[in-house]
């Protein structure tokens, strides 16, 4: 069975090969053992609960229960911008008009902004291609929810998530073309590089300080800001079904959208619900929605998924589920339907 | 003889002929004829009031044939370029982006709204019959009016401000403008320079950006163009050049051309004129051209002659004399047309 727990130190091995697969597109997941081991290393004292918010950062794995073997990973930032600058560029409106001359114009205008300091962020997320088969990714992905619905204190009201922008076949980002470029000197590649590895001081360094009117730039890049890139549409059409929504905020590398939602409306964290665990071997017969199912421990957190029956107050869990979650018969555990359309029976 | 002299309203016909003829852009100079009756009212009335502190003296003159009564050029002087209104320019300002960590240093330019000339007296309305450009005429009608200056420092500030026309045509428009103000405006450059001719420079504070512009974002063609002298300004250009005006981080925001800057007491005809008696003499062997202007207000005259210094006084022959409207021996400020290295040249 697979199940979703906290990243360890003998995850290492099975990590590098996850980022040898994702390539160079995936800048948080660098093939670099020392900073594997740094983010490793940093994601189990947040789990022990010895940093501080400004540096909390929660890694999970999926296990293939069978052979042991990591499937995917992801992760949660407890709250961006404490330590480092967090930088985004707000989409504002800017209106330049002279009722006498009987002029009126309309002006996107990038600003700036650190206005997402202190939220949450969900990141890191991928999955080896060898197991994106049977819903793994939303087991990956939306077990997220249920930790931020188990463990609120420990996030922001608001949580995001940035969306890749858009970029063509060779890596190029009309956006960058159209701006970092004038002002950076190295390529896109080398900036989203340097940003994914945590050295952002070049950002404040570098960037435009005062607004960016959206007019200056080439007609590829204007078309682009607010733009996801094609193959992270699902991702936010998912984040969009579980109450997401791009209030403005984009990239300011390739204007990629970050999404946002206040942590506690996000559909699945929102709908989760403590529910006891009874056994039941083999589960009965009928259709039943897939559910997410973690347990409430913080270090030993595990997520399942699976079609386990529900009522208002209990959970039929199979042995493996139980096994794989680390709990008993009568342990409270938190469900939610996988699909915000999956309604409870 | 061509003579300067003050405009009045029996000029106004043929000051109107002249401003039609005028490139558009001199928006200090449309031909309208209300505009250019207020310009010749308030020129008169400046010329009349008692000045403690300059502020919205405006002085417009004419440059004259003496024999036809033709007039064959107009040019004003402003007391201060900006009275009870900002004069707005752009300011073109490096800012230094630099990285150390990075090794790199960019120097990105920015163009910033300002006010920063809007003390300073301004030159305006220059416009010269075709046929008198790169004559002592072209010189007189446009230094005349430091040689005004000089006689009257109270009215003037310390420093002198001329903008210059930027490259363009009545074809194709400005390329400044297409990357810049047609942004803000929405309008052709034809249009908004007619607007703000007849109406005023007031919209600009209303329409053009508060922020600065980043000059690497604008397009090829504007950021080729800016600071530089456009056909219709070479002649006054190269005038106010050789007096020692000289470009410094200022462009207009219509056309970006270059605004000129040149403190009053060191510019040639000022610093190197004098004031000294005048003699009638019959014409003598070894003639210099002199400029010339009396030393009175509302009957200036200004205009270019042979003379001879002899002992301290400047011989001219008896028409000068009478077209300058003073007596024998009275003071006249002095200066000779060429400076030294021209008339070796």
């Amino acid at each position: 069975m697979m199940f979703i727990r906290p990243i360890r130190f003998q995850d290492l091995d099975g990590l590098m090969e996850l980022a040898r697969s994702a390539g160079v597109g995936l800048t948080s997941l660098p093939v670099n053992e020392e900073r594997l081991t740094r983010r490793i290393s940093r994601s189990m004292l947040s789990f022990a609960g010895d940093l501080e918010r400004a540096d909390q950062g929660y890694v999970f794995v999926l296990e293939d229960g069978k052979t042991g073997r990591i499937g995917g990973i992801c992760a949660l930032e407890a709250a961006v911008g404490l330590k480092e600058p967090w930088y985004n560029y707000r989409v504002g409106t800017m209106v330049h008009a002279s009722e006498e001359l009987g002029v009126y114009t309309r002006h996107d205008t990038l600003f700036l902004s650190h206005d997402h300091t202190g939220y949450s962020e969900l990141c890191t997320l991928f999955l080896h291609p060898d197991y994106r088969v049977n819903r793994n990714g939303s087991l990956l992905s939306k077990s997220r929810f249920l930790f931020l619905a188990q463990f609120a204190h420990l996030f922001g009201k608001i949580t995001v998530a940035e969306m890749r922008g858009v970029s063509d076949a060779e890596g190029r980002s009309p956006f960058w073309e159209a701006l970092g470029r004038h002002f950076f000197s190295i390529d896109f590649a080398k900036a989203d590089y340097l940003t994914g590895i945590g050295q952002k001081a070049f950002v404040a360094e570098l960037m435009p300080k005062h607004p960016v009117y959206i007019d200056f730039l080439t007609p590829e890049a204007q078309a682009v800001v607010g733009k996801t890139h094609e193959n992270t549409r699902p991702a936010v059409a998912m984040l969009e079904a579980e109450g997401f929504r791009y209030e403005g905020y984009v990239d300011i590398f390739d204007a990629g959208p970050t999404v946002q939602a206040y942590t506690q409306d996000i559909r699945a964290v929102k709908e989760s619900q403590l529910l006891s665990v009874v056994l039941a071997d083999p589960l009965p017969e009928g259709e039943h929605p897939h559910v997410l199912v973690a347990n409430t421990s913080l270090s030993g957190f595990r997520v399942v998924m699976g079609q386990f029956p529900q009522d208002g107050t209990s959970v039929l869990l199979t042995p493996q589920a139980v096994q794989a979650l680390e709990v008993n018969e009568g342990d409270f555990v938190r469900c939610v339907p996988v699909n915000p359309t999956e309604k409870i029976v | 003889m061509f003579v300067l002299r003050p405009a009045c309203v029996h000029d106004l016909p043929a000051i109107e002929r002249l401003a039609a003829a005028s490139p558009v852009g001199v928006t200090s100079l449309p031909a309208d004829r209300q505009v250019l009756l207020e310009r010749i009212l308030a020129s008169e009335n400046s010329l009349a009031a008692e000045v403690g502190f300059r502020g919205e003296e405006r002085y417009f003159f004419v440059l004259e044939d003496s024999q036809s009564g033709e007039l064959a050029g107009v040019c004003g002087l402003n007391a201060v370029a900006g009275f009870n209104e900002p004069f707005y320019s752009f300011r073109n300002e490096a800012l230094v982006h630099a990285s150390s960590e990075l090794g790199i240093v960019n120097h990105i330019h920015v163009l910033s709204l300002c006010h920063d000339l809007t003390a300073h007296s301004l030159m305006v309305s220059f416009y010269i019959r075709p046929d008198l450009v790169d004559t002592p005429e072209s010189e007189l009608l446009s230094r005349a009016r430091l040689l005004f200056a000089a006689n009257w420092p109270a009215r003037f500030a310390d420093t002198v401000v001329s903008a210059m026309l930027g490259v363009g045509d009545k074809e194709q428009g400005s390329p400044f403008w297409d990357s810049v103000g047609r942004v803000y405006f929405g309008l052709d450059y034809h249009e908004a320079e007619a607007l703000c001719g007849a109406r005023g420079r007031k919209f600009l504070g209303e329409l053009m950006p508060q922020q600065p512009v980043y000059v690497p974002l604008l397009s090829d063609e504007a950021q080729s163009v800016m600071g530089e002298v456009g056909d219709d300004s070479l002649l006054p250009y190269d005038i106010l050049s050789r007096e020692g005006f000289e470009s410094e981080n200022y462009i207009d925001i219509f056309d970006g051309g270059p605004i000129l800057l040149g403190r009053l007491s060191s510019l040639y005809s000022v610093a190197a004129s004098c004031v000294l008696p005048v003699e009638i003499a019959p014409s003598a062997g070894e003639c210099e051209l002199f400029l010339l202007a009396n030393q009175r207000l509302q009957d200036f005259r200004a205009l270019v002659v042979p003379g001879v210094l002899v002992a301290g006084r400047l011989q001219l022959d008896s028409e000068a004399v009478a077209a300058l409207g003073v007596c024998a021996g009275e003071n006249v400020r002095a200066v000779p047309l060429w400076q030294t290295q021209e008339r070796s040249a």
